[in-house]
């Protein structure tokens, strides 16, 4: 070890060292190249007047005002905090306890454990549409609609997944569950296989319960990643919406409109590509804001340890 | 010379090989070394249909057409069903140059290329007298006022009541006489009638069929949204209490708020749960496929009833094809295709309804009894306006119908926001 060190310092400055910006060139232009000039082009649409119909011809306010004041917004935006809000919790409790269930099955040797993976894994990789057009069969209302015959047959029901406004909204964040809790597992799976196992051999000497395991042991280890993932699967369940529209369109009404579905109906069904634009950055900018709520949440953590 | 090449190779072809499999691609009609390129957005119902008689009629029919065109191929573009999304990205490549020479447009959005002014005429392939034959709401809809033939609506549907005659006898002619019927199906157990009410274009476009009847109408000669205002309010509050009647009775089950689709109309009759429904024309053939022969020989159509027997209207949609192209040569192959494959052999092939007389006179397809059912509400039909707020009139009139029969809200507040979201949408085009 001690050979090694004085050939590690005849090596001489690292080529960064005291110039790193060319060095990061790279780095940046592909970065504006494929995010910052798309970002900056809907931030140029959102000023304009541009139509699907016609290119933009002026610079103006009318689209901001006229988007941010539309009263649909408002209701929009509060059945998006609902849908995201608790949709995240959802994941991550779901995702946690399947990635616990499967690393608690792998260390007592279960076998079926690789195949239960692969199967939440599968929900994964279901495109969008093809989830909800799946769940839309199931959730068929219908005297020979799938769920509704199966809990008539326990004599429950029949439940209105999708007609009563309310159950629409449980039965979109159901479908969004089924796809995304995939996601959370494999992140806390990876975070879980990652802690230390002397730590449970020690609180298993200690008799420490399951529950005390997971308190003091696996929660602590894991917050940075729940922190992230919260940011993950909040950004992507705010950016749904295909498995909406293919489940209920947003309806009944407007009762699971989220706003990613009704910016694609400012953009294609007003072919208002200013407005459309608007809605866009309102988006970003709600991502941006919860990032860095959670970011800041993590530095204060850090700092106080 | 080679043309002529290119002619006698795609003749040997033939025998030898069959037609189909040799000129007809996933993404190509034609030879792949022809010299002339033609492309062409098109819809996956008809050369790729999943149905395979439809499929082999119509890869029959383009292999007549280029085999007589061997120095051209045809590159297909297959469309999406998100039909709002795939004419709006065509729309928006056609205006950068960036469009397919030739493509299938809804004829809900035909106003929209019309007045983009992407479309080309294809005046020299159709003849006055065709034009003249056309039926008027499509004539006037694919003309300009210099007469130039901006597109071929090449074939129409329209919204008719199906019902089971074995529960609801006699067609129903008034709304009062549809509750009554639809509650005395509910009654022997049946879902009385069901209805597009989830949010989607078919919901708003088979509801207009009510709201029409009466006279109503959506905009005014501008393309000025007017529903909600004078006469068309009280048109309007009456077609939309027809619907609400008739969940709050039972009449119509609440699940209607959830319909997205006419398939759900022939899985209710092939599950004979439902009594009647309003569906569209090319549903009669899809039953006759689905259903028994004696249970098909129980569903019948009449035309959708009115506010009163009198007063009657249904909405008329379908398809077009137009160029795109600024190339004469291509504009004209583009209705030179639509001629000899589209309008008349392809309607006749899948049973869908041309949109001129002659057609109908022309193949054997139209002898059955349910196009003279079909012949006749189409004299009350209405298409949708040609302008360019329709779509969202139409997204508003979804959440509207979706709000007031879920109980969200009353149809008068309902309308004061349909109305307040469209003409905020109005003044920003």
């Amino acid at each position: 070890m001690t050979a090694a060190s004085p050939a590690r310092h005849s090596r001489g400055p690292a080529p960064a060292d005291g110039h790193p910006l060319p060095w990061l060139v790279p780095a940046v232009a592909v970065l504006a190249l494929f995010y910052a000039i798309p970002v900056l082009d809907v931030f140029r649409l959102a000023f304009s007047d541009a139509s699907l119909l016609a290119p933009a011809t002026r610079v103006t306010t009318d689209a901001v005002r006229g988007t941010l004041t539309d009263p649909a917004l408002l209701s929009v935006l509060g059945t998006t905090a609902v849908f995201t809000g608790i949709t995240v919790a959802a994941l991550q409790l779901m995702g946690l306890a399947i990635a616990l269930v499967i690393i608690r099955g792998e260390d007592r040797g279960l076998p079926g454990m690789a195949a239960f993976r692969t199967l939440v894994l599968a929900a994964w990789v279901v495109p969008g549409i093809a989830n909800g057009l799946v769940w839309g069969m199931l959730f068929d209302e219908a005297p020979y609609g799938t769920l509704n015959s199966l809990l008539g047959s326990v004599g429950i029901g029949p439940v209105a997944w999708l007609s009563d406004p309310q159950m629409a909204m449980v039965s979109a964040m159901i479908a969004n569950l089924w796809q995304g809790t995939a996601f959370s597992m494999i992140v806390f799976y990876a975070g879980r296989k990652g802690i230390d196992p002397v730590l449970y051999e020690v609180a298993e000497l200690d008799a420490a319960t399951p529950w005390q395991t997971f308190r003091y042991i696996t929660l602590p280890l894991l917050r940075r990643l729940i922190a992230v993932n919260t940011i993950l699967i909040a950004v992507q369940t705010l950016n749904t919406f295909d498995s909406i529209l293919a489940l209920t369109g947003g309806g009944p009404g407007r009762a699971t409109e989220v706003l990613a579905l009704f910016t694609f109906n400012t953009v294609f069904y007003n072919l208002d590509l200013a407005g459309g634009s608007v809605l866009a950055l309102l988006l970003f900018g709600i991502s941006m804001v919860l990032a860095l709520v959670v970011l800041r949440g993590m530095g204060r953590e850090r700092a106080a340890a | 010379m080679r043309a002529i090449l290119l002619t006698t190779a795609a003749i040997a072809a033939l025998p030898s090989l069959g037609a189909a499999q040799e000129l007809i691609a996933r993404n190509r009609v034609g030879l792949a070394d022809a010299p002339n390129t033609l492309t062409f957005s098109l819809t996956a119902y008809d050369l790729y249909s999943s149905d395979p008689a439809t499929k082999e009629t119509f890869e029959g029919l383009f292999s007549d057409f280029i085999a007589a065109r061997p120095d051209w191929k045809i590159e297909t573009q297959l469309q999406t069903a998100s039909i709002g999304q795939e004419q709006a990205r065509l729309l928006q490549q056609s205006q950068a140059g960036r469009g397919p020479d030739c493509a299938m447009i809804d004829s809900s959005q035909l106003a929209t290329f019309i007045d983009a002014g992407v479309l080309k005429p294809m005046n020299g392939v159709f003849s006055d007298d065709e034009v003249a034959d056309l039926f008027p709401f499509v004539r006037d809809a694919v003309t300009d006022a210099d007469g130039n033939v901006l597109a071929w609506w090449w074939f129409t549907d329209l919204r008719v009541l199906y019902r089971d005659t074995t529960v609801v006898p006699d067609a129903p002619q008034t709304w009062e006489e549809v509750q009554n019927a639809a509650l005395a199906a509910v009654e022997q157990g049946r879902e009385g009638i069901l209805f597009n009410g989830g949010r989607w274009e078919g919901t708003a476009f088979d509801w207009m069929a009510n709201f029409w009847a009466q006279g109503g109408e959506l905009v005014d000669a501008e393309g000025r949204p007017v529903f909600a205002q004078g006469e068309n309010r009280e048109k309007f509050l009456s077609a939309i209490a027809y619907y609400q009647d008739l969940v709050d009775s039972g009449a119509a089950p609440a699940r209607v708020t959830s319909i997205t689709d006419y398939d759900a109309f022939n899985a209710a009759a092939a599950a004979g749960s439902a009594a009647m429904f309003v569906g569209g024309n090319w549903q009669y053939g899809q039953l006759r496929g689905t259903l028994d022969e004696a249970t098909f020989a129980n569903w019948q159509v009449s035309e959708l009833p009115g506010p009163t027997a009198d007063m009657r209207a249904t909405g008329t949609g379908g398809w077009s094809i137009a160029a795109l192209s600024d190339d004469p040569e291509k504009a004209s192959l583009c209705g030179e295709m639509v001629k000899e494959i589209y309008a008349g052999a392809g309607n006749a092939a899948q049973g869908l309804l041309p949109t001129s007389a002659a057609i109908y006179d022309q193949f054997d397809t139209y002898d059955g009894p349910e196009y003279a059912q079909f012949s006749d509400a189409l004299q009350n039909g209405v298409a949708r306006p040609g302008a360019t707020i329709y779509p969202e009139i139409s997204n508003q009139i979804q959440i509207l119908i979706g709000d007031v029969l879920s109980g969200a809200a009353t149809p008068e507040e309902a309308l004061e926001t349909a109305d307040a979201a469209v003409q905020a949408a109005y003044a920003r085009q």
